[in-house]
């Protein structure tokens, strides 16, 4: 896996999407990965509670004959949770404000995801933390 | 800030043109700007709070609060008639935040990159729109103002750029917006973000974080914090899929008391009523002769 190009990938979403506060990739199940995420928050939780909601979404999608499954967004009073499937082996979570243009995010993410899900399944090695 | 010379004209037409719709504004942040016969009525961008996160996020009015108004109003988005009913906020300091809103919003778009604009006929209702319309060279004048003040501050700041950091302990004492300021500013977040995190104006924060950074409150970190990444002890593998289990084989004889696994099902489960038999543990034991009694009066029979 290439660290820094996850990183470039996580850190572009943020300066690309206005509103944007925080993202995590993590297994599908519920392992972190990478955290690009403030101090108040605790990644290695989210990304499991992230894992257990994507879950229970593409199961109630899957029972309600509603399709593959795309991504689901929980809204807050002061922002939004997104969670996005990367393929079959990992997710991503997507924080941000009240003010984040949803649209604009579910149009970088597409991308953000494919490539997210080539750097994960690619072998590469690299350093901790980047 | 060159997004101003792209919106300047745009807005300008609109006004001349005594249009009546939404200029929407693509890049970055990009919004939308309301007319109506030439005059701005609403604007909103995700680069300035809107009048909803200005009342929650400074504290005058909590979340719970916000949904039961919401709630009460019918679910409108902008609920001006219970926030003065309940007093949560008088109906001039309404006018104002929607106001406020409105310059701050087209302050943002200005500020930042404006790639493209069109008009649209079929324009929605704004949910808070300002009583007192505004013009579009008044508007446009505050706009300008506002830009050249913040370019002409000692240590200039971009809504959307810089990402402060708190400088060791102040000596003097602070404001309540600078010492909101220094509570938030983490190195992730704007000027953008920490108007939104305050409960303020994108204006009014980035010209006190550009203040800050020149009285040393407030530095640029030259590294944003990094990334942490760390490889799964097994691997990123895929998810197992759920699938109905194969029959299996007729077992040799099983005692049987032990219960049969239930197959992952493939449709919504269906709830038999009085299934859980919870209603027979809450309720309160009913004699038979009560419900006689109940039969007899509907036949006429009671008494």
């Amino acid at each position: 896996m290439n660290h820094e190009a996850l990183a470039r990938e996580m850190r572009g979403l943020r300066d690309q999407v206005t509103g944007l506060t925080d993202t995590a990739v993590g297994t599908a199940d519920g392992l972190l990965i990478a955290a690009d995420t403030a101090d108040c928050i605790e990644p290695e939780g989210l990304a499991a509670l992230a894992a257990a909601g994507l879950g229970l979404a593409r199961r109630t999608a899957h029972a309600a004959q509603r399709g593959t499954l795309r991504r689901t967004v929980a809204y807050g009073s002061q922002g939004v949770t997104a969670l996005y499937a990367v393929g079959d082996s990992a997710l991503m979570v997507v924080l941000g404000d009240e003010g984040m243009d949803l649209d604009q995010l579910h149009r970088a993410a597409t991308g953000a995801v494919r490539r997210i899900e080539t750097i994960l399944t690619s072998p590469h090695k690299a350093t901790e933390g980047v | 800030m060159s997004g101003y010379s792209l919106l300047a004209p745009a807005l300008a037409g609109c006004g001349q043109d005594g249009f009546t719709g939404a200029l929407r504004v693509t890049g970055t942040p990009g919004g939308t700007v309301h007319f109506r016969d030439g005059l701005v009525v609403a604007a909103e961008s995700p680069g300035a709070p809107g009048p909803e996160a200005l009342l929650l996020r400074s504290g005058r009015i909590s979340a719970e609060q916000w949904a039961g108004l919401v709630e009460e109003a019918g679910g409108t988005e902008w609920p001006v008639a219970e926030l003065v009913a309940h007093g949560h906020a008088g109906d001039a300091t309404l006018r104002v935040v929607c106001v406020m809103a409105l310059h701050d919003a087209v302050f943002a778009m200005s500020a930042g990159i404006v790639e493209d604009w069109r008009r649209t006929l079929g324009d929605t209702d704004p949910f808070a729109p300002v009583e007192v319309t505004e013009t579009t060279e008044r508007l446009l004048q505050d706009t300008a103002r506002r830009i050249a003040a913040v370019e002409r501050l000692p240590h200039p700041v971009h809504p959307d750029r810089e990402r402060p950091l708190p400088v060791g302990k102040p000596e003097n004492p602070l404001t309540p917006l600078q010492y909101d300021l220094l509570t938030h500013a983490d190195g992730r977040s704007t000027a953008r973000d920490l108007a939104f995190r305050t409960g303020r104006s994108v204006y009014t924060v980035t010209v006190e974080v550009a203040r800050m950074l020149a009285d040393e409150l407030l530095e640029c970190a030259p590294e944003p914090p990094p990334v942490r990444i760390r490889t799964p002890p097994a691997g990123v593998r895929p998810r197992v899929r759920e699938r109905p289990r194969p029959p299996e084989p007729a077992p040799a004889p099983a005692p049987p008391a032990l219960p049969e696994t239930p197959p992952t099902p493939d449709t919504l489960p269906r709830r038999e009523p009085g299934a859980s038999g919870i209603a027979d543990v809450l309720a309160p034991e009913r004699s038979a002769a009560g419900w006689k009694w109940f039969f007899r009066l509907r036949n006429g029979s009671a008494g």
